[in-house]
């Protein structure tokens, strides 16, 4: 354990970012992380729990007392090996997991949790600098092959846990870059892409094969999907040359707002938004990107994906920004007696909503108006709650300014025509059905095809991808090999 | 060792042939034996190092040659005491942990303190060696020679075949996995370490034995079940708890207990409306809470559950050390708390922390008070307040082994509770002073039962096999409630070698009491509780088929109150003000009554609900009926499958008439007591507080005389009355326990002499005993009171004219002692007080010695030579004058010169006894004091010391109080 007082002794220490002047000018990162004696100092306030709720709040469970103490130690080569044990890509969580570890820390109870994530970002961006993160191949092959459809944290996840025990991965990418809504959905100044860069180069050595721009299956639809493919592989093809099948495509249906005047120009979804500016900031030329230069901005949606357009509008330079939610304005703080060690509901600003943001809640979207085909303004009114049901509030209307309207409420499903390609069962929402059981869990209805990721659980978080990713890997090792010394 | 590849099959061939070579070298001349694993490779596997010497061991003593060899064993997999301990008691005459002394030389430098590699494996090996001397002496085993094959373990989940054939001679209940399983732990294990694991790469495993990880071992007590059991009493949601209970019941089915292992047998046809079982009110009352003692729970925490043990009407549990009177005093005066009262109205705003509001009619009184072998802060007052008095023989978790509170956690408050030194850790060590025998017991349940006559008397004892007959003893030495206390450790799901508690799992030892009293036709008289890691209402039900009356709580309610399992308790670093004495985490508490009693009802509704399915309508016909369980259908573990319950579930072959739970109450033969006379003629003193003297014959038959009478008196004035206001003069023999608990107020005057137990637990009364005029001999050489003489002493003074038999004044907390000689063990683990000696003392004055003084006249200059100077210093005498020019008078005992207290009691023992010793020593003054000597407690002066350094710097702490994060900030 770090120090035993330790937590009575140091208070929390939040990384610290940019001034936003200086941040809305560029697309880079703008999060300071913790200098290392900061960050020992931090570790210093883990208890190291008998019960530590944060290893089991941590979806891929982190062993975060036992790196705690290592950093505590200065033992950072110990501390990233603990921490790669259980977490591929703790790059990718160290800057945007929202940290249900920290929710759950015994600490948060009465106190302010251990900075946890910062933590974790702390080792691995030192462990990327030492060069202690190199290729592992695996001692042996198998001989056995393996497609992984998608290339978001769960399929990299799998990809990468399957190439190291010695299995054929091939990666298939519709889109013309690895890795799934971390490259075109989440923006560069909270992820930039060279982290997914490295993380492809150390899988590539580590035998794993890439195709991009392939589409697997069929994908219908009416083009607002992001797809970028150049071909098509059948689904029977693919089974047909793998021996295993895991489907990791996300979940990339996205909520409508069907309100009159949807059909209006300038209405987008944000899945169309972001990835454009991804692509941009990558340096690619676009013709006709979406822009929210000197724009009235509404984004309509109040969870992250709302708050990632919120931070590239006002980047593009928008007149204005505001910010839609149909719920009323959650509490303030959580009541914890209640709430930890689960994620509270409760208000979150984030750091897109301090670069300028109007933030509207309990309000509701009546009708899109515009001028010569052209949105030009949005017709609200309030709503209230009684007993769960939504009513309006008379006399309430309202109309807002808006050349511009990002739709970010979120992803209903993955995209049916993918699943159906292959025959796989659907469950009430429409995600690929497999179980998470530790016997028979990943697999769906079709011999050898196992989902993983938002495509079986539908929209979620990167490191619950991560999981996913890691357990399929190990039913599908498994399912090749009668038993697996793969971790769940 | 033996090739990986012929699985776990192969270990009968194996042991059979190292059975064999082990006598062939035996006969070839050779007379040590070194059974190792020291060669294992991926190849070969090691067979448990356990089974490989016992096998070779039982062979050895079938074939006669056992004496002729000596067994080494040198083998990595061994590194707790626990493993030691088990290898010496099934024959290594010497082990050689290769493994763990090679760790150590490999990581010496990283650990703490600049340990060269040699000091390292030295701390190591000592630790271990104290560790089995600890293990040994609760064992009452003296000698390596006498533990090495002495086989005192009992094995829980192996098979009788297996232990028949290796371990021939142990006992086995339940039966369990036999030996290829046992293979087969070894080949998993075996493939682990060589297999290809990634993870397991360059790390191991995360473990979590003692610690819960996501991945390592299962635990009962999850984040899930803990977070789900403290969102439902907080919020008082049922369906939460349900949440809870089902992970707790899954978790235990999934072969963590025993009882995990077992099924209801429902059948639809007797199941009945649940509105026709008895309310859950009922049923709450059978709750007890574990005997936490504050000082290893904080204040908050334990009053807390007292009050909310009251408003149910179930019990809690004072622990180990005292109560604050405050807690129970207005209520023994009849004066209620009122609507709004602040619990720091009731015991005062300087010991709480974390303040709240109660209701009206509440109570923080324990009504379970303990007694405990340390006897710390057991007054008459105590005892009186008491609904039930525990006597503890044994600590479920650590049979065998005393409690320890670090002296971090006795705090000011904490040592005015257990009358001890603030700042002087305490220790329990095991025994009872006063009880070596089942009749000793019988003693002091009748001592208890004198003072608080209204009281039931209850008696502690630990799960493990011959409880049933033990308790039948208890039974008959007239407890009226006995408490079977389990550890909850592995069943056969747990690799055998990591059963690491000694005890077993209560169901065995309830089982197993049930069945025993039954038959005895016992039952009936005595109250049973089961005890252990209870969490749901299924445990409940299962308790009460098994044959409990009432069910303990310990961990479930303080994760109520706000217990995180943080298992950080012995760093006082609770940070939610549960297990902690610091002020600044107490603040933290966040429990409160309400949470508790939530729980409990909870625990009770679910309990209610499968009584219904069960068609039982009160808890008083659930008692005893085993034939409701039903061993679970395919216990599918591959290591649970050899498990056989048929004796635990046996029914006991007795006439219906014979009661299966408790129905009526002992027979103390309190109205036979010579005490029932004196109070009577004490009247005028109870009632008026007149002085009153009585004359009575003293006979030996007349036990535990003056502790009724002191009962009697402290109910009516709790803080005693004037000094000799009853004063009590006899002639004869004093029967056992002459002057128990004597309150203040009270002066036995014995004229002759008194047996075993004089004084014990003296509570403030004066004890004085000096020869029959007819005594013709040479007094101070002469034997005047029996053994074990004011044990656990609190307060009050005592001057015996003669010689005290052995352990006398031991655990001596605060009364002052005047006397002529003693017998071995004089003063010992003594934590205040004062004791004089006159003349000789016998061999281990002194051992474990904590507290208060000893002043003891060197008649021949030998003392030193019988004094145990381990824990204390010997002192010259000085004179006042010269002690106060010299020394701090911070360290003076009792804040006066040793002259003058020295000199008060020799003059009073004189005035008392009119000991020809004492006038001796008074008319040669100067001389005498000369030939005195200080035996002086080092933790005692350390603590003095720092109590007077604390007091000057209380202001400067204050203020750094104020602010809850003094110090550094990021
Ligand atoms: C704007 C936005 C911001 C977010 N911010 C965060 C955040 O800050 N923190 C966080 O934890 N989570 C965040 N999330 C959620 C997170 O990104 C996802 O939960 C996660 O990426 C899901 O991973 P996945 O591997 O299951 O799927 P995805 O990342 O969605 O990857 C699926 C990939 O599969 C490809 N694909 C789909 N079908 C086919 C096919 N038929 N053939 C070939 N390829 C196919 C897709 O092109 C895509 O690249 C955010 C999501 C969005 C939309
Ligand atoms: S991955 Fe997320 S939840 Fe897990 S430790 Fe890191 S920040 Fe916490
Ligand atoms: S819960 Fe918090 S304090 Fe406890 S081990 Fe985890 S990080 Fe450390």
């Amino acid at each position: 354990m770090g120090k035993i007082t330790g937590f009575l002794e140091y208070e929390r220490l939040e990384e610290g970012y940019e001034p936003v002047d200086k941040r809305l000018k560029s697309y880079r990162e703008f999060v300071i992380g913790l200098k290392e004696d900061e960050a020992r100092i931090q570790s210093a306030r883990c208890m190291d729990c008998g019960t530590p709720f944060c290893n089991s709040g941590c979806p891929v469970n982190n062993i975060i007392p036992d790196f705690n103490d290592l950093v505590y130690r200065d033992d950072w080569r110990n501390a990233i090996d603990v921490l790669h044990s259980t977490n591929n890509f703790p790059e990718f969580t160290g800057r945007i997991c929202p940290a249900p570890c920290e929710a759950a820390c015994t600490l948060n109870v009465n106190d302010d949790p251990v900075g946890i994530k910062s933590i974790e970002h702390a080792i691995i961006d030192r462990a990327w600098n030492e060069g202690w993160v190199v290729p592992q191949p695996p001692s042996s092959k198998t001989g056995r092959s393996v497609a992984v459809v998608g290339s978001g944290p769960a399929g990299l996840a799998a990809a990468q846990q399957l190439a190291r025990a010695g299995h054929k991965v091939t990666v298939f990418e519709k889109n013309d870059r690895i890795g799934g809504l971390l490259r075109y959905g989440i923006p560069d100044f909270k992820m930039e892409k060279s982290h997914i860069d490295r993380r492809v180069e150390q899988m590539e050595a580590e035998g794993v094969a890439f195709r991009t721009g392939v589409l697997i299956g069929a994908l219908a639809g009416d083009g607002k999907i992001t797809n970028w493919a150049r071909e098509t592989v059948a689904a029977e093809q693919l089974t047909q040359d793998f021996d295993a099948v895991l489907l990791a495509g996300g979940a990339e249906q996205p909520r409508d707002l069907p309100a009159p005047g949807r059909e209006l120009d300038g209405i987008h979804f944000a899945m169309e938004f972001l990835p454009q500016q991804n692509k941009v900031t990558a340096g690619d030329k676009l013709k006709g990107q979406i822009t929210a230069s000197g724009k009235h901005v509404i984004v309509i949606g109040g969870g992250d994906t709302g708050s990632d357009c919120v931070g590239t509008s006002n980047r593009h330079g928008a007149v204005s920004v505001t910010q839609f939610e149909l719920l009323p304005m959650p509490p303030e703080h959580e009541n914890k007696a209640l709430t930890w060690p689960y994620w509270p509901y409760k208000l979150r600003t984030s750091s897109s909503h301090e670069e300028g943001c109007e933030r509207e809640f309990a309000i509701s979207t009546k009708e899109f108006m515009g001028e010569k085909g052209k949105v030009t303004a949005i017709k609200t009114v309030r709503v209230e709650f009684k007993d769960g049901k939504m009513i309006e509030v008379p006399g309430s209307e309202q109309i807002l300014k808006a050349d511009l309207v990002l739709l970010a409420m979120g992803f209903v499903s993955p995209v049916a025509s993918v699943l159906e390609a292959f025959g796989v069962d659907k469950d009430a929402r429409g995600n690929a059905k497999a179980t998470t059981e530790a016997t028979g869990g990943y697999l769906t209805n079709v011999d050898k095809v196992f989902g993983a990721g938002d495509m079986r659980r539908g929209q979620s978080l990167v490191v619950w991808a991560i999981r996913e990713g890691r357990q399929a890997a190990r039913a599908i090792d498994e399912f090749l090999m009668g038993s697996s010394a793969l971790p769940r | 060792m033996y090739p990986l590849n012929w699985g776990s099959q192969g270990v009968e061939a194996k042991l059979a042939s190292l059975c064999a070579e082990a006598v062939d070298a035996l006969k070839s001349g050779h007379n040590i034996l070194i059974i190792t694993d020291r060669r294992l490779n991926r190849e070969h596997v090691a067979i448990p190092a356990l089974l490989a010497l016992s096998a070779i061991h039982q062979h050895l003593v079938r074939e006669g040659l056992r004496t002729t060899a000596g067994l080494v064993v040198e083998t990595g997999s061994a590194r707790e005491t626990h493993h030691f301990a088990v290898l010496a008691g099934f024959g290594a005459e010497a082990v050689h942990p290769y493994l763990a002394l090679e760790t150590l030389t490999a990581m010496h430098a990283e650990l703490p303190g600049d340990l060269s590699a040699e000091k390292a494996i030295y701390n190591y090996i000592k630790a271990i060696g104290k560790g089995l001397s600890k293990i040994m002496s609760k064992m009452g085993i003296s000698t390596y020679m006498s533990y090495c094959g002495a086989q005192i373990f009992e094995a829980i989940g192996l098979k009788p075949e297996l232990v028949e054939k290796y371990f021939s001679g142990t006992a086995t209940q339940i039966g369990g996995i036999g030996v290829f399983e046992v293979a087969e732990e070894a080949v998993r294990l075996h493939k682990a370490a060589f297999g290809n694991d990634p993870v397991l790469a360059r790390m191991l495993d995360a473990g979590g034995e003692y610690a819960w990880r996501t991945r390592g071992e299962e635990h009962m007590w999850t984040p899930d079940a803990i977070a789900k059991l403290q969102h439902s009493a907080r919020s008082g949601k049922f369906e939460t708890y349900k949440e809870y209970a089902q992970i707790i019941n899954d978790q235990s089915r999934r072969h963590m207990t025993l009882r995990g292992l077992f099924e209801f047998r429902l059948d639809p046809a007797r199941a009945i409306p649940l509105d026709q079982v008895e309310p859950a009110s009922a049923i709450v009352k059978r709750f007890a809470t574990g005997a936490m003692s504050l000082g290893s729970i904080s204040t908050e925490a334990h009053s807390t559950l007292a009050v909310a043990m009251n408003r149910i009407g179930g019990k809690s549990n004072t622990g180990e050390g005292g109560e604050d009177k405050n807690r129970y005093r207005n209520e023994l005066r009849g004066i209620p708390i009122a609507q709004g009262t602040k619990v720091s109205e009731v015991i005062g705003a300087d010991v709480v922390e974390a303040d709240y509001e109660l209701q009206a009619g509440d109570s923080l009184r324990s009504r379970i008070k303990q007694v405990a072998s340390g006897r710390f802060g057991v007054t008459t007052e105590y005892l009186v307040s008491a609904d039930q008095v525990q006597i503890k023989m044994a600590q479920g978790a650590k049979p065998g082994e005393g409690g320890q509170l670090p002296g971090g956690k006795v705090s000011d408050y904490i040592g005015k509770l257990r009358h001890s030194v603030p700042g002087v850790g305490l220790i329990s060590p095991p025994p009872h002073h006063d009880i070596y025998s089942i009749e000793d017991l019988a003693q002091l349940i009748h001592d208890l039962k004198n003072v608080a006559s209204t009281a039931s008397i209850s008696v502690k004892l630990v799960s493990e096999v011959g409880v049933g007959t033990v308790a039948a003893g208890v039974a008959k030495a007239k407890a009226d409630h006995v408490v079977i206390a389990g550890h909850d450790g592995g069943t056969g799901a747990s690799p055998w070698s990591s059963i690491k508690h000694a005890g077993t799992p209560w169901e065995l030892g309830l089982a197993e009491t049930q069945q025993t009293l039954v038959l005895n036709r016992l039952r009936g008289r005595i109250r049973v509780q089961a005890d252990g890691q209870m969490k749901t209402g299924r445990d409940v039900v299962i308790a009460g088929l098994l044959g409990a009356d009432e069910v303990g709580f310990a961990t479930a309610p303080l994760v109520a109150e706000g217990c995180i399992m943080m298992r950080k308790c012995h760093l006082n670093t609770c940070p939610v003000g549960v297990a902690t004495q610091d002020p600044v985490l107490r603040r933290k508490f966040q429990g409160r009554p309400e949470h508790v009693v939530n729980f409990f009802f909870f625990v009770a509704e679910e309990a209610r609900q499968i009584m219904a399915q069960l068609g039982i309508r009160k808890f008083d016909d659930l008692i005893g009926r085993a034939d409701l369980l039903d061993t679970r259908k395919g216990i599918e573990h591959w290591k649970a499958r050899g498990l056989d319950f048929s004796r635990l579930l046996h029914q006991p072959d007795a006439p219906a008439e014979v009661a299966r739970y408790q129905v009526e109450l002992q027979d103390h033969g309190l109205d036979r007591a010579l005490d029932v006379k004196l109070i009577e003629k004490a009247r005028p003193a109870l009632e008026k507080g007149e002085k009153v003297r009585i004359m009575q014959d003293a006979r030996n038959v007349n036990r535990t005389v003056g502790a009724m009478l002191s009962g009697e008196l402290i109910r009516h004035h709790p803080d005693g009355l004037a000094d000799n206001t009853v004063f009590v003069q006899m002639e004869g023999t004093g029967g056992q326990s002459f002057g128990a608990f004597l309150a203040r107020g009270i002066t036995l005057y014995l004229i002759g002499d008194a047996n075993d137990y004089t004084g014990k637990g003296l509570s403030g009364g004066r004890v004085v005993v000096r020869p029959s005029l007819d005594f013709r001999g040479d007094a101070a050489k002469n034997i005047i009171v029996g053994n074990t003489v004011l044990y656990g002493a609190t307060e009050g003074e005592a001057f015996f004219r003669g010689v005290a038999g052995e352990r006398f004044a031991v655990r001596l907390s605060g009364a002052s002692a005047v006397v002529e000689g003693t017998g071995d063990h004089g003063c010992e683990y003594m934590t205040g007080g004062t004791v004089v000696v006159l003349g000789k003392t016998g061999r281990n004055f002194a051992a474990g010695m904590s507290g208060g003084i000893a002043y003891v006249f060197d008649e021949d200059g030998q003392f030193s030579k019988r004094c145990n100077q381990t824990m204390v210093a010997l002192e010259r005498m000085l004179p006042a004058a010269e002690q106060t020019a010299t020394q701090d008078p911070a360290i003076f005992h009792c804040g006066q010169t040793d002259e003058v207290q020295l000199r008060r009691l020799i003059e009073d023992h004189y005035r008392w006894t009119g000991s020809l010793r004492a006038r001796e020593i008074l008319d040669h003054w100067e001389a005498s004091l000369s030939r005195f000597l200080k035996v002086f407690p080092h933790e005692y002066r350390r603590a003095l010391g720092e109590l007077n350094a604390r007091n000057e710097t209380a202001a400067t702490i204050a203020k750094a109080r104020e602010s809850d994060k003094p110090t550094v900030k990021a």
